[in-house]
């Protein structure tokens, strides 16, 4: 029998999983504000669960930051940029979506050899989301050629970890979570900037001719 | 009355009302279509049952024949009516239904291919260089939309274990599974199936069917040279295979809903139709909505539609796991 918070964090994978599907970047955007909005009202059932008010906060911080602030700064800096649509590199991105799908019931059966954690919110499935997230942010990196698609990859793992820290254990010191949440924060803001850099320098933001750097 | 002259009655009304839902439906939804993308266009639109009177007039004008022409034609014809009459006979698209045979997915799936054979067939004898055209872009359409119809179907039969889709739609499998994801794979095939007709029926995200300009048509292509009573039985085909289709997809959301809540088979009958009726509605605002998307594009949108069905299959090869 599944919970709420099972079905929550397996929605926010799926919902990485057809991110992956297209080169737009304000869909993505869209889709993984989306997902995270997910993985927040998960925090907020096993704050329920748990009867922890300090998880509430993190979820409200997590809807907040993650789910609108980043997103939203993302759309800023490509608008400011001027770009809309991601080239795609190495799978074309239909086909990188299928092998996300598969990668999430290989995950499935992965999670079958993890043994159950005894006392935390969710079992195999938070485990599942988790680890399907960790792969779908590889496939989201591999995939991009903009530097905020890679922004947008590293974001979708550290979702990934998230849920994963968040599913199979009691629940970390709330000190911890926000240390990691604004981490993330100034790494996004740090990166946005360096986006900014990098256009000014080479007039692309394209990762892949990076390495044409050196003189 | 004996107990044997109720049974006749019964079954006499089964036969009854559905030769009247396959006679009324299939124009019902286009009318639904048409007047739902009128009223969006601040246009009174036409009567709903306008596309029933349309075919009868059909029925009653002559017809113009291409001197290329073969038997191949007036046969392709005759072959997808009847086709697509065994189809609504066979096919689980209303809950109510009089006895039909064992309806296995794989056959439905290749019937409907069967189908599109010879409307293709019927294209290319026509003669005409656009009939040859729409075909070229069916059969594209067709090989993309396959994957994801049988899949989706696959994952139903998965779970229920059995690929007759008589039992798979039987309102019966839910009781002993996981009862969370059960509304979750007949919603995620409901979607599936409903994208997926709307591929293979080229309609609005994939190919405009109004259009004027044969460049770009697909299904409109091919019939372009039947005239008279053949266009009334090719288009009666086309509208038969929508209601199906959509069908089927209601189905698959009335069988989601009934997991969750406890229906009475009147209430089923009644979803069945009303669901064709409220999918053809946002079926017509959809294409009020929306553009046409590229030629190109049209992979990426089924691909998303095979993400349906492949999500489902995994799911419901994953409550078979948790089962054991």
């Amino acid at each position: 029998m599944m919970s709420s918070i099972d079905l929550c964090v397996l929605c926010a994978a799926v919902l990485a999983c057809l991110m992956v599907g297209s080169l737009h970047l304000r869909l993505n955007l869209w889709l993984y504000g989306a997902e995270t909005l997910c993985i927040a009202l998960a925090t907020l059932f096993t704050a329920q669960s748990h009867s922890e008010s300090g998880l509430i906060y993190i979820a409200l911080l997590i809807a907040g930051l993650k789910a609108a602030g980043i997103p939203l700064f993302l759309g800023w800096t490509s608008e400011k940029l001027n770009v809309h649509r991601d080239v795609g590199a190495v799978i074309a991105p239909p086909l990188a979506m299928h092998l996300t799908i598969i990668l999430l019931a290989f995950s499935f059966i992965l999670t079958r050899g993890l043994p159950a954690p005894s006392m935390a919110a969710s079992g195999w499935y938070g485990a599942t989301a988790g680890i399907s997230l960790l792969f779908t942010g590889l496939v989201v990196m591999l995939t991009r050629r903009l530097a905020i698609g890679q922004i947008l990859g590293f974001l979708v793992i550290e979702n990934g970890i998230y849920v994963f820290a968040l599913t199979q254990t009691l629940g970390m010191p709330m000190l911890v979570e926000m240390g990691v949440l604004l981490d993330m924060l100034v790494g996004v803001m740090v990166s946005g900037l360096l986006v900014f850099r990098i256009q000014k320098s080479f007039e692309h933001i394209d990762v892949a001719q990076l390495t044409s750097l050196k003189e | 009355m004996t107990d044997a002259n109720i049974h006749l009655l019964k079954i006499c009304s089964d036969w009854i009302l559905f030769v009247l839902c396959i006679v009324l439906v299939p124009p019902l939804c286009l009318g639904l279509i048409r007047k739902t993308k009128a009223r969006l266009q601040n246009r009174v639109g036409p009567p709903l049952f306008q596309p029933l009177l349309d075919l009868l007039k059909l029925c009653k004008k002559g017809e113009t024949i291409s001197s290329t022409m073969s038997g191949t034609f007036r046969l392709s014809t005759v072959v997808v009516l009847a086709t697509m009459l065994v189809l609504a006979w066979m096919t689980p698209w209303l809950s109510f239904k009089p006895w039909s045979p064992n309806a296995d997915l794989f056959l439905i799936v290749y019937l409907f291919a069967l189908a599109r054979v010879f409307t293709l067939l019927g294209a290319l004898d026509s003669g005409s260089a656009f009939g040859a055209f729409g075909a070229s872009r069916e059969v594209t359409l067709g090989l993309l939309v396959e994957p994801a119809l049988l899949l989706g179907l696959v994952a139903l039969g998965l779970f229920s274990g059995s690929s007759d889709l008589r039992l798979i739609f039987a309102y019966s499998h839910f009781q002993y599974l996981g009862a969370t994801a059960v509304p979750g794979i007949w919603l995620l095939v409901g979607i599936s199936i409903l994208l997926s007709s709307l591929v293979e029926l080229s309609r609005m995200p994939v190919d405009d069917p109004t259009t004027h300009l044969e460049l770009t048509m697909v299904h409109e292509a091919m019939i372009l040279e039947a005239s008279g009573r053949n266009l009334a039985f090719i288009e009666f085909a086309h509208a038969l295979r929508m209601s199906i289709l959509f069908g089927l997809a209601a189905q698959c959301f009335v069988h989601a809903a009934a997991a969750v809540w406890c229906m009475s088979a009147l209430t089923e009958g009644l979803l069945s139709i009303g669901g064709i009726c409220v999918i053809a509605i946002s079926v017509g605002v959809l294409e009020s909505l929306s553009v046409k998307l590229q030629w190109r594009k049209v992979p990426e949108f089924v691909a998303y539609v095979v993400s349906m069905s492949l999500l489902a299959a995994f799911v419901a090869a994953g409550t078979g796991v948790a089962r054991l």
